[in-house]
């Protein structure tokens, strides 16, 4: 039996294909080897849904191939089990993969010349107002040197931005590695590092050790890197800064781990636009930045199947939540 | 042009004149010779070979070249008699991995980045200079028997 659908995805006028084997289908490479098949599964049926993700391909009347998904289920009758198959045609969505592929393709090589061809003049721009500077300083006068130093600081502020942007870039496409990390010895780490870089600040860490997840250790490391940054550079106004890392179980074998602060906080009406790139809340003169670290870091939560969102108020620090899976082996 | 000079492979007017700057700033007075894109560099290099120009003491190269790109020009260095042992410094835009690690197999002595930021850029040619013209001993000065490649 097929119905209308099935005639015409296959070519066939009404009734041609009643009481044909369905080998007919079935592109000549693989007919022989097809009724085999067909063979044993009529031994021991069993259901097999759509998009199990097994590439076939099907043939039409006119000897041409399409891919093809095909999903099948098993009818007990009174003349024995009848077996019916769903097919769809997959041309479009293959041609939608190789175009998402390409698509991909060509941001990678996009990124690579950005990083190039843009960084170039940047350097020009820095470098010869830095020669302005230093050789014709007299010449300018007060005025001439101020924008001079403009020009060198926007320029470094570009470089600053597109090394962001191809983070992102990366981040996007990165590769995931899943092993056993501790997020709790990793904030440890980068706290120490921050640290290092300002030992004129006095900022209280309470980190929460061990919290073991499975995840791309480079990757979450970025994550916990722009958040640790962010609470650091947000406290920096405060002479009791703290900073606390912690983690409480959540439902599907997941752990939502938090970075807190009691910094310059946030208006919770743009909690939403804090994880866009390029959205900032504060001016660059109060909390310099570029806008990406929050959108890089979920990112990559996302590529590990995670969420993360903020809490906060203006005034009263920021809290920064995430969810990743709990470690296999702990 | 004196013995002990360095040889520039760079196509943009403005990193030249960026790199002999930051060259004066830090007192490094090697005479530079510049060629600006591949294939003026493989006929330098050919020239070197035969003997119709000395060789440079350091060859700081470019990736991104027109006509012929530097690591086709890496390999004619690393395959010249006279030049493939001469120190060659990387000093590109990119710091894509592929890039990295195709500059180190092709033989570069070493790989750096332009750094944005023109005193950091002054930095780095000050600490190659320092490194390769006067801290690291030069290669003896001798030419080569042909080698497998």
């Amino acid at each position: 039996m097929v119905n209308a659908q099935a005639e015409s995805l296959f070519g066939y006028q009404p009734e041609e294909l009643e009481g044909q084997p369905v080998e007919v289908l079935v592109p000549d490479a693989v007919r022989a080897l097809h009724a085999q098949h067909r063979a044993t599964y009529t031994a021991d049926p069993k259901d097999r849904p759509m998009g199990s993700r097994i590439q076939l391909s099907a043939r039409r009347r006119d000897g041409s191939t399409f891919p093809a998904d095909i999903s099948l289920a098993n009818i007990d009758t009174d003349r024995g089990i009848l077996v019916t198959a769903a097919v769809r045609d997959m041309t479009s969505r293959q041609q939608a993969l190789e175009e998402l592929e390409q698509a991909n393709r060509n941001l990678e090589s996009f990124a690579y010349s950005v990083s190039h061809d843009l960084r170039a003049p940047l350097r020009a721009l820095s470098g010869f107002s830095a020669a302005l500077l230093e050789e014709c300083a007299d010449g300018l006068g007060e005025a001439g040197r101020g924008y001079a130093e403009r020009i060198q600081a926007a320029s470094e502020q570009m470089a600053t931005l597109i090394d962001d942007l191809l983070l992102l870039a990366r981040v996007a496409r990165a590769e995931i590695n899943l092993q056993d990390v501790d997020l709790g010895a990793e904030v440890a780490d980068i706290a120490g590092e921050l640290r290092r870089g300002r030992p004129d600040r006095h900022v209280r860490f309470t980190i929460q050790q061990p919290v073991w997840v499975l995840a791309d250790r480079d990757l979450v490391r970025t994550v916990l890197q722009n958040l640790l940054d962010n609470a650091w550079n947000f406290t920096s106004g405060r002479d009791d800064a703290s900073i606390d890392f912690a983690a409480a179980p959540a439902a599907d074998g997941r752990v939502c781990c938090h970075v807190r602060d009691n910094g310059a906080g946030f208006d919770p009406a743009y909690a939403a636009k804090l994880f866009q790139p390029f959205q900032r809340l504060h001016s660059a003169r109060d909390f310099p930045g570029t806008g990406i670290g929050l959108a890089s870091a979920r990112q990559i939560v996302e590529r590990h199947g995670g969420r993360t969102w903020a809490e906060g108020a203006v005034g009263a620090g920021a809290t920064f939540y995430f969810t990743l899976r709990t470690a296999e082996t702990i | 042009m004196t013995e002990r000079h360095i040889l520039l492979v760079e196509d943009n007017p403005d990193d030249e004149a960026l790199t002999i700057r930051a060259f004066a700033k830090n007192n490094i007075r090697n005479d530079v010779v510049v060629v600006r894109d591949g294939a003026e560099a493989i006929d330098h290099l050919l020239a070197i070979d035969r003997g119709d120009a000395p060789s440079p003491i350091l060859i700081l190269l470019d990736l991104k070249l027109p006509k012929v790109g530097g690591l086709e020009v890496l390999r004619r260095i690393r395959a010249g008699h006279r030049t493939r042992l001469i120190p060659v410094v990387v000093l590109t835009t990119s710091v894509e991995q592929e890039d990295i690690l195709a500059g180190y197999n092709g033989g570069a002595n070493a790989y750096v980045r332009k750094p944005v930021n023109f005193s950091d850029f002054a930095e780095a040619v000050h600490t190659i200079g320092m490194f390769w013209l006067l801290l690291a001993e030069p290669p003896p000065d001798i030419i080569l028997p042909p080698g497998p490649s």
